[in-house]
């Protein structure tokens, strides 16, 4: 995964290369507006990481060249600033996301991988721990083990891989498996889910209950 | 601290008090002296005809009561004397007059005391048996006394009424002078801490626009200041978060290096700790000044669901109870109000975090928000730690206050919560769970 990380701060910039590399993405650094437009137009990246207080043109100028050319690459901005009206103009201005610094690794991860998503021909499958879910084939493993999963059971399952590492609400999976407004009640999902937490034992995932809200799914034991 | 209202009154009320009482007093001598002479005259006149008769008739008239009175009531004596003060006839008790003896009908008055009581003595002069003589008549002075104290008595209840009249005018003058100065008082009183706009000197009186007008000067002084200083502050803790964000990459990729290697493992834990903290307090102090009341807009209020709010930060308070161990569960029903986005979600980040950060590991924190009871929405925030002795729970909504110097915390978190809940006209209360320990905190909208 190509990410243009755009970043004046040598430090930050350091950092953020090293733990991007280490989820397996390739980085490429700017460091200051003028030279991340230039990047942008020569080599796109699947994602940018762009800081908003930079030298020459500011990380709002880039992002608003960028769309002004037609270009729909996905902006997650970096901001130290968290006053309403940068977040507002940030969004306005063509940027698909936002992450006030210091933001919690993780939550960086999930989030450059959430926008590379949206921009990826759909990748059918679907892996953390030792699931593997192909969605194309419809085939489920855990390891070497095939898994037997009833088209709800899928669905939930398909959902939370897909929101793996974040906390998503019962609700948010009614409506993720039952967009038609079918009928499906809160306690449903909890019965498929249990179901899944039976059937995923020793798959290196934990499914954990978040007590009156929801899931969350998670590489480890 | 020295008074206008007394100061004008002091010089006021003194000046007309001594007028009045010299005016009384004026007018006690131009009502008593005519009064005096006219009695004075009648004595005299009475001693002359005295004289006249004692020419005529002899000694007689001196022996006869009738002759004395005059008419109103008072005792009389008479005595007849020669040239060489001898008693000649009439009332022995009755002193001759001193030598020389008064001219014919120039009888000069003198005051005495005759059997125990004041008197008023005329003399007249007259040709006894050839020799010169004088009559002296004394009467009593019973019924000029009498004429004295009406006088006095009207003048007294007069110049009361009349002063006390003045007085209260003066006062009520006063106080309506004063009024504006009050006015002014009862405005500043009505602001609230924070609120430095400028005094409105509509309505005030001109000798008091200098005044408003160096007070607003000074009030524009301290509001610049405040806000140099709000932005420096801000400014400050923008600047820091940058090579904070850094530094908590760099130690993250070390830590994951050297989990192999416990010495590093441990420092390095020590280090992401301390770099946390320094994040936190950067961040309390941004949100700090967000939730100033200046900077409080109202334009900013926009519908907005407490449970939904709630939502947008669970996955952080999951990760941070993860870490402790804590059963964080929620109970979220929708909860609608007016609010500003930004601080409603520093108010929920601040609760929960205190809950988490108090509560031992293994503990229970549970959120919940919803419809209230009386109307608008509430947010509750309870956990099973230790909880805070109703002695010191208004204590910790104080800035910079921290009852357990054990653990981490700036101790900014609940003022921030009280700053919040105040600008959004809520109420925030502490108390603590139906069983067991444990600090409940709920937060009721209107």
């Amino acid at each position: 995964m190509h990410i243009l990380l755009v970043e004046d701060d040598a430090v930050l910039a350091d950092g953020l290369t090293r733990t991007l590399q280490a989820q397996g993405m390739q980085v490429e650094i700017a460091r200051d507006g003028l030279q991340a437009d230039a990047l942008l137009q020569r080599n796109p990246p699947m994602v940018t990481v762009l800081d908003i207080g930079l030298p020459g043109i500011d990380g709002f100028e880039v992002v608003r060249r960028l769309r002004a050319r037609g270009d729909a690459t996905p902006v997650l901005l970096l901001t130290a600033r968290d006053a309403v009206e940068d977040r507002v103009r940030g969004l306005e201005t063509g940027a698909d996301d936002y992450l006030v610094k210091p933001f919690a690794t993780p939550e960086l991860v999930a989030r450059i991988r959430a926008l590379a998503r949206r921009n990826a021909p759909k990748s059918t499958v679907l892996a953390l721990g030792n699931i593997l879910l192909d969605t194309g084939a419809r085939r489920a493993r855990v390891g070497e083990r095939a898994l037997e999963l009833s088209v709800r059971e899928w669905a939930v399952l398909e959902y939370l891989l897909q929101h793996a590492g974040r906390v998503v609400s019962k609700q948010q999976i009614v409506d993720a498996i039952a967009p038609w407004g079918e009928d499906l009640t809160l306690n449903a999902v909890e019965v498929y889910v249990s179901r899944l937490r039976l059937k995923l034992d020793g798959a290196g995932v934990a499914l954990r209950t978040i007590r009156g809200f929801g899931y969350l799914l998670e590489a480890g034991a | 601290m020295s008074s206008i209202r007394l100061r004008l009154l002091k010089w006021l009320v003194g000046p007309i008090l001594v007028f009045n009482l010299g005016a009384a007093a004026l007018t006690y001598l131009l009502a008593w002296t005519p009064a005096q002479l006219a009695f004075d005259d009648g004595l005299r006149a009475a001693a002359g005809a005295l004289a006249g008769r004692v020419r005529a008739e002899g000694l007689a008239p001196l022996n006869d009561g009738q002759a004395l009175e005059d008419g109103v009531g008072e005792a009389g004596w008479a005595a007849l004397h020669d040239a060489q003060g001898r008693l000649l006839a009439g009332s022995p008790d009755l002193a001759p007059p001193p030598a020389p003896p008064p001219a014919p009908n120039n009888g000069a008055l003198r005051d005495a005391r005759l059997h125990g009581e004041p008197v008023r003595i005329a003399v007249a002069a007259l040709d006894w048996q050839g020799a010169p003589a004088t009559i002296t008549v004394a009467r009593t002075v019973r019924a000029r006394q009498g004429v004295r104290s009406a006088i006095v008595r009207s003048l007294v209840l007069l110049e009361g009424v009349f002063s006390l009249a003045l007085v209260g005018l003066v006062w009520l003058s006063v106080g309506n002078g004063l009024a504006p100065l009050a006015r002014l008082r009862a405005r500043l009183d009505a602001r609230g801490s924070a609120d430095l706009a400028p005094l409105d000197d509509a309505g005030m009186p001109r000798e008091l626009a200098p005044v408003v007008g160096a007070f607003n000067a000074l009030l524009g002084r301290i509001d610049a200041g405040a806000q140099a200083q709000d932005a420096f502050r801000a400014n400050v803790a923008h600047q820091l978060r940058t090579p904070l964000a850094g530094l908590r990459l760099q130690l993250e990729w070390l830590a994951a290096r050297h989990t192999g290697d416990p010495d590093s493992t441990r420092s390095l834990g020590l280090m992401l700790q301390a770099n946390e903290r320094m994040i936190r307090q950067t961040n309390q102090l941004l949100s700090l000044e967000r939730a100033e009341p200046n900077r409080f807009a109202r334009a900013r209020l926009q519908p907005l669901d407490l449970a939904a709010l709630v939502a947008e930060s669970i996955q952080h308070f999951v990760e941070q109870a993860a870490a402790k161990d804590i059963d964080l569960g929620f109970e979220l029903a929708p909860a609608p109000l007016q609010g500003d986005r930004f601080l409603l979600r520093d108010l929920v980040d601040n609760l929960v975090d205190n809950a988490l950060r108090y509560t031992p590991a293994g503990g229970r924190v549970t959120v919940a928000c919803g419809g209230a009871a009386q109307g608008g929405s509430f947010l509750r925030v309870e956990d099973n730690g230790p909880g805070i002795p109703a002695h010191q729970r208004q204590q910790v909504f104080e800035r910079f206050v921290r009852l357990d110097e054990k653990t981490v915390g700036s101790g900014l978190g609940l003022a921030i919560v009280r700053d919040i809940a105040n600008l959004h006209g809520a109420e925030l209360s502490l108390g603590e769970p139906g069983e067991g320990s444990g600090a409940v905190f709920t937060v009721v909208f209107p």
